[in-house]
């Protein structure tokens, strides 16, 4: 194109363009790139397209190729990009240019803006719509009535027609409001999602509906429900939108604060601090009694002061000269109504006259407070905890509205207050128990027996050095209970679970490095409400005691085993010597006697004074034997009426400890019938406890099988009674049965074989008859059988046994010498 | 005339000083007793003694005691011990100490002879 042609296409006052008969785009004139701010280089070819509208270039194309195709002058729509970004509705012009033969060599194009005609368009569209059916003045008489906002609105997002609610709430002309924007009105938070809906809405041309704060006349936002449909012309084009806007305001308030309230109750229940759950009370009542500062403070622990709980909102200044004031009536709305325990309305901070002692109205004027009410917070028992103040800028009452709310969220604070006091209570208590259980090694538990649901306290799994928490169960109890001590816990738990009897044992663990821990273990049987048993127990790990209890009786074992060798051969030794010298005497002056007499001639004068000296000594000797007689002291036995059950019953209980530590699993066969005897209640007692022992002592290397103990009563043939004492231990031979009795025979290793000797002559002198036979299996049992008390009642009172003299006629009888001695022996 | 060997006793019990010279005598030593080793060690018997009949547990000054005492002082006599303590492990200390015997109260009359020969015969 020469230069000439060039400006004056240039110049035309549209925007010019030519193109190959193919469509390819090979010239486009100055303006069009001023306007679109596309390069010519850039617009060549398929460039121009940036430019189009996404939305408009699929159809814009679609139609440009046909018109290639037809070769015939025609036109389309679409939108432009102006170099600033806004687009326009433009009109696409295309001719064709023939030459001779009629062949199309160039497609010549103008674009027209026809943004302005297009609206003016929509409007008459509206207008025609609006008059045509008189639904103008329809929607003006029916619209006022509508109890909600209603408004037309133009595609383009311009108000056509508004009822008077609408003009109202905003505050404004019909004509005013004409000139408004969207954003205009609504909340900028929301316009987001306000314009997503329009514009969606008018695309799609599908009705909407959205939420959104919009700006009352006043400044003051509320929340409007808008739900936009479409109205469309005869031909379906969508001419106007019908706008009905509902306030949801206490609705969507109702909602926020609902869910502010359980938000508050899951901090509560998820255990956060009393303080961040105070700041997010605060925040919420601010939240929605807008234009209120709120604060809570607490009574401190004596209930003398004001503490800090929470004020997100007011400043420090404020909060530090009311924390510390004493809860009284003159120091404060907070103060007073801790106090007093009352509602404190100070409505009008500058015409108040209380709290003047301590200046307080002065110090809120001076933080620009003018209102405060204060709400004391009580605990459900009836203690005053705090108060919860709100504060205005500006003299304000509480409307019911607000003392509803006052009212719900006072007592989310004391369930918020009282949730962490007692946390803080029950943590220190604790933390308390804890270290006592640290510090005594002791542990506690809880057993339900029906469930077998098993708690354990932290030190319970420290002494059984378990993971914490790890569920507990009788098996993984059991992969910690020393073999040898599972019969005795079972037993002990079966004797649980029927009786409900209260627990008191031993028994050892074995961990996993081969060390053993005794326990002791205490338990208490209750029972729930449905009567279901419930047993609560401390187990104290007694290893330490125990191990050196065990080194001490061993030593204490040995001492005595020492004592009583060095005491019995100083004894013998010491009568040896004693009788020895008067014996050497003795002997000496026979000598010299026969010496004499032998002599040539005899010397009988001599003879006879050595004779005289062997009296002597011989009276000499008899005296050393008779003061060690005297040693011995003459004692006297006590015959009464007795139950062999409660003799055996009462040794039992002296020896359990004993028989526990030493992981006997006792078993009691005592007959229920059984008649009284006569006897010596302490000396029988002496036989059993030897029994006992003897048994315990025969178990105490058994380790392969349990260690088990029976002590049994029974009726015996011709009025006897029999006491049996069975083990299963290591049991004797039987040709050493008879021997057993014998004085100083022993099986025992630093035994003194003196117990069943005297044992069977404490018997005997009761007329009774003890033996010894071994079991069929590992083990031994004696058995005395002595006889009942004569007349058989209970009642028949105390009688000596056959053959003993009753010397005082009260039960007190004197032993045969030789059983006394026997019995001396042991005591 | 034979010079009769000397026999000292010494012993706290009175029955035994009473009783033991009689027989020394009739078995025809001359014997002299006292109740504690230092009476015998202030006597002028100590080296006129040919056999020292000494008992073992004294009050002040046992048996092995004097028998220390005299082995100091070079008084080389030899020593039969007596003891009401019949404590076997005695026996063989006191020999091994040097001396000639250890008889148990109460003694035979023929165990004192031997002993007494047996004493003679080493000096």
């Amino acid at each position: 194109m020469d230069n000439e042609l060039s400006r004056v296409v240039d110049a035309l006052p549209g925007l010019v363009w030519t193109a190959r008969p193919d469509g390819h785009i090979d010239f486009l004139n100055q303006r069009w790139c001023d306007y679109t701010g596309v390069s010519v280089d850039e617009a060549y070819g398929r460039g121009w397209q940036s430019a189009i509208h996404p939305e408009d270039l699929p159809e814009l194309l679609e139609r440009w190729q046909s018109i290639l195709a037809s070769g015939e002058p025609s036109e389309m729509e679409a939108r432009l990009r102006r170099f600033d970004g806004e687009y326009r509705w433009f009109l696409f012009r295309a001719c064709p240019l023939a030459d001779a033969s009629g062949a199309v060599v160039k497609w010549c194009g103008m674009n027209t803006d026809i943004e302005d005609r297009r609206r003016s368009e929509e409007t008459q569209r509206a207008h025609w719509w609006l008059s045509s059916s008189a639904r103008e003045h329809h929607f003006r008489s029916v619209g006022d009535d509508i109890p909600g906002l209603a408004a037309l609105m133009t595609p383009a997002g311009q108000v056509e027609i508004a009822n008077r609610q609408v003009l109202e709430y905003f505050g404004a002309t019909l004509n005013e409001l004409k000139g408004w924007a969207i954003a205009d009105t609504v909340h900028l938070d929301d316009l987001p999602g306000v314009l997503a809906a329009w514009r969606g809405a008018v695309e799609t041309g599908h009705p909407y509906d959205v939420e959104a704060r919009l700006r009352r006349a006043d400044g003051v936002y509320r929340w409007f429900h808008t739900h936009g449909f479409p109205l469309r012309d005869t031909d379906g084009r969508i001419v106007l939108w019908y706008l009905l806007q509902t306030d949801v305001d206490d609705r969507k308030r109702g909602d926020a604060l609902l869910a502010g309230e359980k938000q508050l109750l899951e901090l509560v229940a998820e255990g956060h601090s009393m303080s961040e759950i105070l700041e997010a009370i605060c925040r919420l009542i601010e939240n929605t009694a807008t234009g209120c500062y709120c604060s809570v403070v607490l009574v401190d622990p004596s209930g003398a002061r004001l503490e800090h709980g929470a004020a997100p909102s007011l400043p420090a200044s404020f909060i530090t000269s009311i924390i510390g004031r004493p809860v009284n009536v003159d120091s404060g709305p907070c103060a007073m109504a801790a106090s007093l325990n009352e509602q404190v309305i100070a409505a009008d901070l500058t015409s108040e006259t209380r709290w003047a002692a301590y200046a307080w109205c002065p110090m809120a004027l001076a933080h620009g407070l003018q209102a405060c009410w204060s709400t004391p917070i009580s605990s459900t028992a009836g203690k005053v905890l705090g108060a919860f103040a709100l504060y205005y800028d500006e003299p304000r009452t509480p409307t019911s509205l607000e003392q509803g709310l006052i009212e719900q969220f006072t007592y989310i604070a004391s369930i918020a207050i009282e949730r962490a006091q007692n946390d803080a209570a029950l943590q220190r208590s604790e933390a308390f128990l804890a270290e006592a259980q640290h510090l005594s090694s002791t542990g506690s538990f809880s057993w339900r027996v029906a469930t077998d649901e098993i708690m354990w306290s932290e030190q319970l799994y420290r002494i059984f050095e378990f993971d914490q928490g790890v569920p507990v169960t009788s098996e993984l109890m059991g992969t910690r209970v020393h073999p040898e001590d599972v019969p005795l816990l079972n037993q002990m738990l079966d004797r649980s679970r029927g009786d409900g009897s209260d627990v008191e044992h031993e028994y050892r663990l074995q961990m996993p490095n081969r060390s053993v821990k005794y326990l002791h273990v205490v338990a208490h049987a209750t029972r729930d409400q449905d009567g279901r048993l419930e047993y609560i127990g401390a187990v104290q790990d007694v290893t330490e005691r125990r191990l050196s209890e065990e080194a001490l009786g061993k030593v204490r074992s040995e001492l005595a085993h020492v004592a009583r060798v060095t005491s019995l051969g100083a004894l013998t030794a010491s009568i040896a010597h004693e009788v020895n010298q008067p014996l050497s005497g003795i002997i000496t002056n026979a000598s010299t006697c026969l010496e004499m007499l032998a002599a040539d001639p005899p010397d009988v004068d001599g003879a006879r004074t050595t004779a005289r000296r062997t009296i002597r000594d011989g009276n000499r000797a008899a005296d050393v034997i008779t003061r060690l007689r005297a040693l011995f002291s003459k004692k006297e036995t006590t015959l009464e009426s007795m139950n062999l059950n409660e003799a055996a019953r009462e040794v039992i209980a002296l020896l359990r400890s004993e028989l526990q530590r030493s992981r006997m699993l006792l078993r009691t066969e005592l007959a229920d019938d059984l008649p009284p005897v006569t006897g010596d209640r302490v000396q029988l007692q002496q036989v059993i406890l030897n029994l006992l022992r003897n048994a315990t002592d025969a178990m105490n290397d058994v380790d392969d099988r349990p260690r088990e103990l029976v002590i049994r009563t029974e009726r015996d043939d011709d009025d006897r009674v029999r006491l049996t004492v069975q083990d299963a231990g290591v049991g004797f031979d039987r040709q050493a049965a008879g021997r057993l009795f014998e004085a100083f025979y022993t099986t025992k290793n630093g035994g003194m074989g003196i117990g069943l000797s005297v044992s069977r002559s404490i018997i005997e002198s009761h007329q009774g008859r003890l033996w010894a036979a071994p079991n069929d299996g590992p083990g031994a049992r004696f058995s005395f059988s002595i006889p009942r008390a004569s007349g058989g009642a209970t009642d028949s009172g105390p009688r000596a046994p056959e053959g003993v003299t009753d010397t005082h006629g009260l039960g007190v009888i004197r032993m045969p010498v030789a059983a006394a001695r026997r019995v001396m022996r042991n005591t | 005339m034979v010079m009769r060997s000397l026999v000292s006793v010494v012993d706290d019990d009175e029955s035994v000083r009473e009783s033991l010279p009689d027989l020394l005598r009739a078995f025809g030593y001359a014997a002299q007793a006292f109740s504690s080793a230092e009476e015998f060690l202030a006597s002028d018997c100590v080296c006129r003694t040919g056999c020292l009949i000494l008992d073992v547990a004294m009050p002040s000054m046992s048996g092995p005691d004097l028998q220390r005492e005299l082995t100091l002082r070079r008084k080389e006599i030899p020593i039969v011990f007596i003891t009401a303590h019949q404590d076997e492990s005695v026996r063989p200390r006191l020999l091994g100490q040097g001396a000639v015997e250890c008889l148990f109260k109460p003694f035979s009359a023929t165990a004192l002879r031997e002993a007494l020969n047996a004493a003679f015969r080493v000096t």
